[in-house]
């Protein structure tokens, strides 16, 4: 069965996300001049240890790569935090 | 239904919690065994029970039973994030709630009237839980605190149950000793040894006897083997223990290394006590060596405090003590225990208000940190991990944090 490994990312990268309904969903990023299409959002929380909170999301893209995404709502800054990676 | 003044509790318990998440996040782990934690299994979700494996059990012996599963360390900030909206949503429904890191218990006694039929807000309870969490959880509901907690576990996963006070001696009856609250491994043992097997055995046994066997806990089971229990659900939470521990990302010998980490883990320990208002009395430091070997001393401090100096100081007496052989260490850790409110430093007269100034610096650092994250500020011997490790907004990235404190 293959392993899963998560790589640190720790990059700002440019999230196209749809506002909607004062709920924030990340439909796609642009990493390395690549952009990766949000296929499916996996999981979201919130991480209100400082003044402003973070929302964090999961996602996988189009590729079946699973990625994660923050947006630090003190800056309004999106950064790929990690992809796990199969195999 | 009862009187509306009848006792009434609920208890939500979180299903394979951080395993539960770790499937959510990845959704290639869906269906699949996965383990989370590191040494030994915090979590496990239940493809890795079907194997025999559960928490606390060592991951060699996991590795033996299921070779298969995924084996994850765990993310300790994300599962307190999940279980924040947990408590949220329990919060709105009751008035008194008593939260843990994957239960929480909710005190429902006198919202009859407000709630109608409580199985029904137990289950719209578990429906928002799921649509604001995607996790599953179990309730039960029982007269008191242990009836509603056992009688959920007979019903998990995803399970609801309750129990009322008539049917508590039949359903507690026959029920294995393990399963009474406040029976552990070793008084277990001692029960199963005088041929006690079952909880309707126990009530046989005199409280005398039982005191004289295991002290107050004694007579807390002789209580509860008949299905007693008046134990309050307290909203204000005052933890047994605080601890802060973590492997090395290498195994190390070096003293400024694990100094500097020592100070780091107090540091972040002390902050958690002071954002809720205690004081420590005891410190306990606990070190792994890469033989498997663990060594742990705890001594009191001369008064109850929450300063990162003056626990460290011990900490650090405590590890010149521990750290004797000639064998890097995996891990360390430090534990605070024994807590009480907060009154502020005894001063001495003579110090010309350092010790108040020392307090005020150290609710500034709170501020500072409570802003822009733990690693805004780092001190001391912590500097050490500077360059060494990695750091995100919560302070340096350790590779084991605390998954239970």
């Amino acid at each position: 069965m293959p392993e899963i490994h998560i790589e640190r990312i720790d990059e700002a990268v440019a999230v196209r996300a749809d506002f909607q309904g004062g709920v924030v969903t990340p439909v796609a990023f642009r990493r390395q001049r690549r952009e990766h299409r949000v296929a499916r959002v996996n999981a979201r929380w919130i991480e209100r240890t400082g003044r402003h909170p973070c929302f964090f999301f999961s996602v996988t893209d189009e590729n079946g790569d699973v990625y994660q995404l923050q947006l630090q709502s003190a800056e309004l800054v999106w950064w790929l935090d990690s992809v796990s990676l199969e195999g | 239904m009862g009187t509306g003044t009848d006792r009434i509790v609920l208890h939500v318990d979180i299903d394979a919690f951080f395993a539960a998440i770790e499937q959510q996040r990845d959704p290639r782990l869906q269906g699949r065994p996965v383990i989370v934690g590191a040494g030994v299994i915090a979590s496990c979700s239940y493809e890795a029970r079907r194997f025999g494996l559960h928490a606390g059990m060592s991951l060699g012996e996991a590795r033996r039973l299921c070779p298969h599963a995924v084996i994850l360390e765990g993310h300790a900030q994300v599962y307190r994030c999940f279980a924040e909206v947990i408590f949220e949503c329990c919060r709105e429904i009751a008035p008194s709630v008593e939260t843990f890191l994957d239960e929480v218990y909710c005190e429902l006694t006198g919202t009859a009237r407000l709630h109608g039929d409580l199985l029904g807000a137990a289950r719209a309870l578990k429906e928002r839980i799921r649509a604001r969490t995607g996790l599953s959880v179990t309730c039960g509901l029982g007269p008191n605190r242990m009836l509603a907690k056992l009688v959920g576990k007979t019903s998990k996963p995803d399970g609801l149950a309750r129990i009322e006070a008539a049917d508590a001696d039949a359903f507690l009856r026959d029920r294995p000793i393990e399963q009474l609250a406040g029976v552990g491994r070793a008084h277990a043992r001692t029960l199963r040894s005088m041929n006690l097997r079952t909880i309707g055995e126990l009530r046989a046994v005199p409280i005398e006897a039982l005191a004289a066997l295991f002290g107050a806990v004694g007579r807390l089971l002789f209580e509860r083997c008949r299905g007693r229990d008046t134990a309050p659900v307290s909203a204000r939470e005052v933890p047994q223990s605080i601890s802060r521990e973590t492997s090395f990302h290498r195994d190390t010998a070096e003293r400024a290394e694990i100094e500097g980490m020592l100070e780091y883990l107090v540091g972040r320990a002390c902050r958690t006590v002071r954002e809720l208002d205690l004081e420590a009395r005891t410190v306990a430091v606990r070190l792994r060596y890469t033989d498997g070997e663990g060594a742990e001393r705890a001594r009191s401090l001369a008064s109850p405090s929450d300063a990162d100096p003056v626990v460290l100081s011990l900490a650090l007496e405590l590890l010149h003590r521990l750290f004797t052989r000639r064998v890097a260490l995996h891990g360390v850790g430090v534990t605070l225990s024994h807590f009480a409110s907060h009154v502020g430093e005894q001063g001495d007269l003579f110090d010309g208000g350092g010790t108040f100034r020392r307090e005020s610096l150290l609710r500034a650092f709170d501020d500072v940190r409570g802003a822009y994250g733990h690693g805004a500020l780092v001190s001391g011997r912590a500097l050490h991990l500077k360059g060494r490790l990695a750091e995100d907004r919560h302070g340096f990235v350790l590779r084991t944090p605390s998954l239970t404190q």
